[in-house]
């Protein structure tokens, strides 16, 4: 492991600004998180270690944008090449945020990091320096949708990072592309701050190549009255790990989450998730299904905490997994960690393969077992895809996923 | 508005088995190691092999660490201040129960266990554990007529040897973990029992656990085995004075069942659980699995937890035989500051294999309640299911309720499917149940009560009964 030995000697890795330094020293003690901690307990080592076995580069090779832009409007940025922004319309502004700015959050973030559970952050902002960063904050109205890329080069290791501030009363379309490359790691890490009564559809799309690694970290806070809607689709990686972590930090916010991952050959793709009530009134609905094939290990854990404060809360997840092969395996943990009394909490997880006699169905009414099994696919990753703000006629995802599985 | 005060008065109700039976016993020295080890073998007069079990579970336990990973919070066992053997001095054999010392007779009535024949009525057979030792067990005639092996685990190593040999261990291994390791090296009793093939055991057979001393852990251990077409119900239960001091209680529970086999084991756990300030009560460390060895055999869990002040138990099924049956139903009542980890493992090995989990958390007081489970499905696991059901009740919004449920799956011919659910006495069913003229602290009781029916109606009826009277019970107390 390539970059773990430098961050243990701390060499090469260039001019270090404040916040690289920080995050090093923390990594420097124990650089790798604890395989035995309940977060990192089921990730495939070896395949970890392939993650970490490229040589960190700051520089982009070229790629192509996988759909056309076809609206005038939409803004377009790639992390690395547009880390200049400066955006003042009639109704809305995007300004770039200061170094300032960005330390003294980052920083603020930092402060409360736990090894295992931020590791991936660790390991993001250690590595990269501010020319991978992007960071912005939005205000006004009618804002076009913001479409952002991030994307992996061949043979090396890029770490990412985009931060954006969402003023109050803002209202926003997000999606985010993260695109692996042969034999790739990126780490991406996103931070979204998100005002009172401001609301974001944020898309996360996020597909490799042959061996394609990814460590995708996303950290939302969110004030009163704010809504985050998140619809996030993650498939063929060698390895990859999506993290969210969503804070209501002051309760009255609305959370709704709708993520899938599908893994196939012998993959493995793990989604965690932490959402913390930190106040009164807070609402959380969330949905993850996976889809396990061949060799390939698919796993969830999901944990809602819910303190003395977050009275009045409703919180509901559900982990649906199809399990399509017999070599290939799920694990899925939801839980519920509850303090508060008025409380309405619940949470569901099925493990299952396609539904027999569906197929059966429609096999006499003469689709055959290919077909059939694809209208059933269909409807199952219909109802993730239909939640990430990308119209079809823009950019097919079900045509992709169906046709890449 | 529900009165909060009104409900936490409620949920207060002085433990009415904290009383101490004042007896002579014979313990010896604080501490553990080999020699202690030895000394408790020589006084059981055991064999070499379990002498060779002991040593073996004793030395991979001084290389074992105590598991941190449950969501409790209690203050460092020192293993070296318990006494490992503790038993009332009586005459060395008892032929008849006229000759057990009146006093322990006494001490089972008052816990309403009489072992005299009175019990004849309820025909239920009591194997009564005070301390370390085995006391009595009544019906064994009855039951020697029908084939039933019903003991103490002491006298089954000296009766039934070969038996012992062939089975202990085979279910928990020594080194299974922590707490089972430290059961091994220094068990002291417990029941035995072992149904013969094509036997129905005419009778449900209990156990009773009582601790008495303040200072000697109790570490029993229970093997039952049911051979192919056989069934029994086993009933235990368990208390203990009121101490200052924490007392550990860590116990393991084979159950074997061959084909067509099926064993039914319900627990009414009502350890001291401490005082208001969580002060004195039992930690409870256990560790209980059935093997559900044979084609279509069954294993059933059920248990209602209200006492201790620690809990740590996952009575668990391993599913091997095709067609074999687990099944798990628990009442978990944590009151004060207690707090319970409980939960269950339900490992799907065999094809066709059936699985249902039914769990049920009260949590109130300061008490922090956790349901942890697992249900695995291994490769050759095809066509198995599992249900799982896990509801928690908050009464105050001081307690906790946790629920982690770890599920995997490797057989894409099975289904698991998992379900929570976290609620507080509603206000309307109280509010209506108050409008007939119902009594709030009844209305409440009949509220859990209700909740807990699922499991309640899993339970054994005498046993039903006692478990619906112990919630009242612990949910009875002064209104307003």
């Amino acid at each position: 492991m390539e970059i773990i030995e430098k961050i243990k000697t701390n060499k090469s890795i260039g001019n270090q600004t404040e916040i690289q330094k920080i995050c090093l020293n923390k990594l420097q003690s124990s650089p790798l998180p604890n395989p035995k901690s309940e977060q990192w307990r089921l990730s495939n080592k070896s395949k970890l270690s392939t993650l970490l076995d490229y040589s960190v580069n700051e520089k982009d090779s070229k790629f192509d944008i996988p759909y056309p832009k076809n609206s005038q409007s939409t803004i377009r940025l790639v992390i690395g090449d547009n880390s200049q922004i400066n955006l003042v319309e009639e109704n809305y502004s995007i300004n770039q945020l200061s170094e300032d700015e960005l330390q003294k959050y980052i920083k603020e973030q930092i402060s409360c990091f736990d090894q295992n559970e931020n590791w991936s952050d660790l390991l993001n902002l250690s590595l990269n320096s501010t020319k991978n960063t992007l960071g912005f904050k939005v205000s006004g109205s009618e804002i076009p949708p913001i479409e952002i890329f991030s994307h992996a080069s061949s043979n090396s290791l890029n770490a990412k990072t985009l931060i954006i501030f969402l003023e109050k009363n803002c209202d926003i379309d997000l999606l985010q592309v993260n695109l692996g490359k042969d034999n790739s790691s990126l780490s991406q890490s996103t931070f979204l701050c998100l005002e009172e009564n401001s609301s974001v559809n944020h898309g996360v799309v996020s597909y490799g190549e042959n061996k394609s690694n990814l460590l995708n970290s996303l950290n939302v806070i969110q004030q009163k009255n704010s809504s985050y809607n998140l619809g996030s689709l993650h498939f063929k990686f060698n390895y990859a790990r999506f993290e969210i972590r969503i804070k209501q930090s002051a309760g009255n916010a609305k959370t709704n989450i709708k993520g899938m991952q599908i893994t196939k050959k012998d993959e493995q793709i793990s989604t965690y998730t932490k959402i913390e009530f930190n106040g009164p009134n807070g609402f959380l609905d969330q949905i993850n299904k996976s889809l396990a094939d061949d060799k390939s290990h698919a796993i969830f854990e999901g944990s809602i905490i819910v303190p003395k404060v977050a009275q009045r809360t409703d919180a509901s997840q559900l982990s649906r997994n199809l399990l399509l092969s017999n070599l290939a395996q799920i694990d899925t943990k939801p839980q519920l960690e509850i303090i508060a009394d008025d409380v309405k909490c619940k949470h569901g997880a099925t493990i299952s393969q396609l539904n027999e006699e569906e197929l059966f169905y429609m096999r006499t009414r003469g689709i055959t077992l290919t077909e059939a099994s694809k209208l059933q696919l269909s409807s199952y990753f219909q109802e993730i895809i239909s939640f990430i703000p990308v119209s079809k006629d823009r950019w097919d995802l079900l045509d992709k996923l169906l046709n890449e599985n | 508005m529900v009165n909060e005060n009104l409900v936490k008065d409620v949920v207060k109700e002085p433990y009415k088995y904290g009383f101490v039976t004042d007896i002579e016993t014979e313990k010896i020295e604080k501490g553990l190691n080999e020699d202690i080890i030895k000394l408790i073998s020589q006084k059981k007069e055991e064999p070499k092999f379990l002498l060779d079990f002991r040593l073996k579970a004793f030395k991979k336990w001084q290389k074992m660490k105590e598991p941190d990973w449950a969501a409790l919070g209690y203050k460092k066992i020192d293993y070296q201040d318990i006494i490992y053997y503790s038993a009332p001095k009586q005459k060395e054999k008892i032929s008849s129960l006229d000759e057990v010392d009146p006093k322990l007779l006494e001490t089972f009535d008052k816990l309403g266990i009489p072992l005299t024949e009175q019990k004849k009525l309820t025909n239920v057979a009591v194997d009564a554990v005070f301390d370390s030792v085995s006391i009595a067990t009544t019906f064994r005639e009855e039951l020697a007529e029908h084939g039933v092996i019903f003991c103490s685990i002491s006298e089954a190593v000296k009766n039934h040897a070969d038996l012992i040999e062939k089975y202990l261990g085979t279910v928990v291994p020594a080194s299974d973990n922590y707490f089972a390791a430290l059961n091994s090296a220094v068990f002291s009793d417990g029941s035995f029992v072992y149904i013969p093939k094509g036997v129905t055991c005419p009778m449900d057979l209990s156990s009773y656990f009582r601790i008495n001393s303040g200072d000697s852990g109790q570490f029993e251990r229970t093997l039952i085995i049911a051979e192919e077409s056989s069934s029994v119900s086993y009933l235990e239960g368990c208390t203990a004075p009121m101490f200052d001091t924490n007392t550990l209680h860590a116990a393991v529970v084979e159950l074997i069942a061959l084909d067509d086999a099926s064993i039914k084991y319900s627990t009414v756990q009502n350890w001291y659980a401490g005082d208001e300030e969580g002060i004195g009560g039992i930690f409870n460390f256990v560790t209980k699995r059935g093997k559900c060895l044979g084609k279509r055999s069954k294993i059933s869990w059920s248990q209602v937890e209200t006492g201790s002040a620690i809990t740590w138990k996952y009575p668990s099924c391993l599913l091997l035989g095709e067609e074999s049956v687990g099944e798990f139903y628990s009442v978990a009542l944590t009151n004060n500051l207690q707090q319970a980890d409980t939960g269950t493992k339900m490992i799907h090995i065999g094809p066709k294999t059936k699985s249902t989990i039914v769990s049920k958390g009260i949590s109130a007081g300061n008490s922090k309640n956790s349901y942890r489970g697992l249900v695995k499905m291994g490769t050759k696991a095809t066509g198995s299911r599992n249900y799982s059901q896990c509801d928690s009740m908050l009464i105050g919004d001081q307690a906790s309720a946790n629920t982690f449920p770890y599920i995997k799956s490797q057989q894409p011919n099975s289904e698991v499917e998992h379900e929570a659910s976290t609620c507080r006495i509603s206000e309307d069913q109280l509010f209506y149940l108050q409008s007939r003229g119902i009594e709030f602290e009844e209305a409440v009781s009949m509220m859990v009560s209700g909740f807990c029916r699922d499991v309640f109606n899993q339970l054994p009826m005498e046993f039903a009964a006692e478990a619906d009277k112990l919630l009242a019970l612990k949910l009875e107390g002064s209104v307003g």
